[in-house]
């Protein structure tokens, strides 16, 4: 093995180790420095919130859980009564029927599910000053309904997977 | 005392080296040494420009900067990296406090 091998993998191994142990160390001293009791810490780190303007969201963050929590049960019974229609067989016009009736069903609870997404999402930038709400509403959406239309773009792109209208 | 015994008389060798003249060193001799030295040890420049560059990093002159600038890079992409990482981490907490299929958004 020569020289200029042994320099380039003994250099590599040096950035290397530095790296990691910078990595692990920055990120746990991150964690550690600007970790919250709740989910929320995220919010006042990125967007630079006050406690009122916290307690405030808080406030929304609380109202909004339960609802969330009740549609996403009724999203989780509408998907498993959906896979007992599957499970019985879409051979004839009424197996197909069924499943075009939950699946319909579900896709309006999905529906009302981002619909109240969303309006929290703007509630909660509207408890932040302008600039930063602004900032946090753009990123929700694209975090959340921006995925789903990724994927969406992504699926209608895949090969064999054209939908001619 | 003989020729010998004053030879060994420390005041005596004291006078001597004080009065034996020692020549001036030449201006910029010390880098002209040194430059003397890198030549000698410069193989001659044949090979790939990794080899080059790799004959380079290891002169006296750019071995410590190099190995500086290495230590210095891993740990600021580290550190950036981290933060980054640990920031996403809070983000994504936060996602599936407020949105149903975060884990779905967050894989995606």
């Amino acid at each position: 093995m020569n020289r200029t091998l042994l320099l380039l993998l003994g250099a590599l191994a040096l950035g290397t180790a530095m790296f990691a142990g910078s990595y692990v160390a920055a990120r746990h001293t991150t964690m550690a420095c600007c970790a919250q009791p709740d989910e929320l810490g995220w919010l006042r780190v990125e967007f630079h919130l006050s406690d009122a303007e916290l307690a405030r969201i808080r406030a929304l963050h609380e109202g909004y859980r339960p609802k969330c929590a009740a549609i996403c049960a009724q999203i989780a019974a509408k998907k498993r009564e959906l896979d007992a229609v599957l499970a019985q067989g879409l051979q004839g016009t009424n197996g197909t029927a069924g499943a075009q009736v939950k699946l319909n069903e579900l896709a309006a609870l999905r529906a009302q599910c981002q619909a109240q997404m969303l309006e929290h999402f703007v509630a909660v930038s509207q408890a932040m000053p302008p600039e930063p709400g602004r900032r946090y509403l753009a990123a929700m959406q694209q975090l959340t309904l921006g995925h789903h239309e990724q994927l969406e773009q992504t699926m209608s792109d895949a090969p064999g997977h054209e939908h001619h209208h | 005392m003989n020729e010998n015994d004053q030879a060994h008389d420390p005041r005596i060798r004291e006078l001597l080296r004080q009065a034996r003249m020692a020549p001036g060193l030449p201006p910029r001799f010390q880098e002209q040494v040194w430059r003397r030295i890198e030549l000698a040890e410069a193989p001659v420049e044949t090979g790939s420009w990794l080899d080059r560059l790799a004959n380079l990093i290891m002169r006296p002159r750019f071995a410590l900067p190099a190995a500086a600038a290495v230590l210095l890079a891993g740990i600021v992409a580290g550190t950036l990296e981290g933060r980054l990482a640990a920031r996403h981490d809070a983000q994504m907490n936060y996602l599936a406090s407020v949105a149903p299929q975060a884990g779905f958004y967050a894989s995606h």
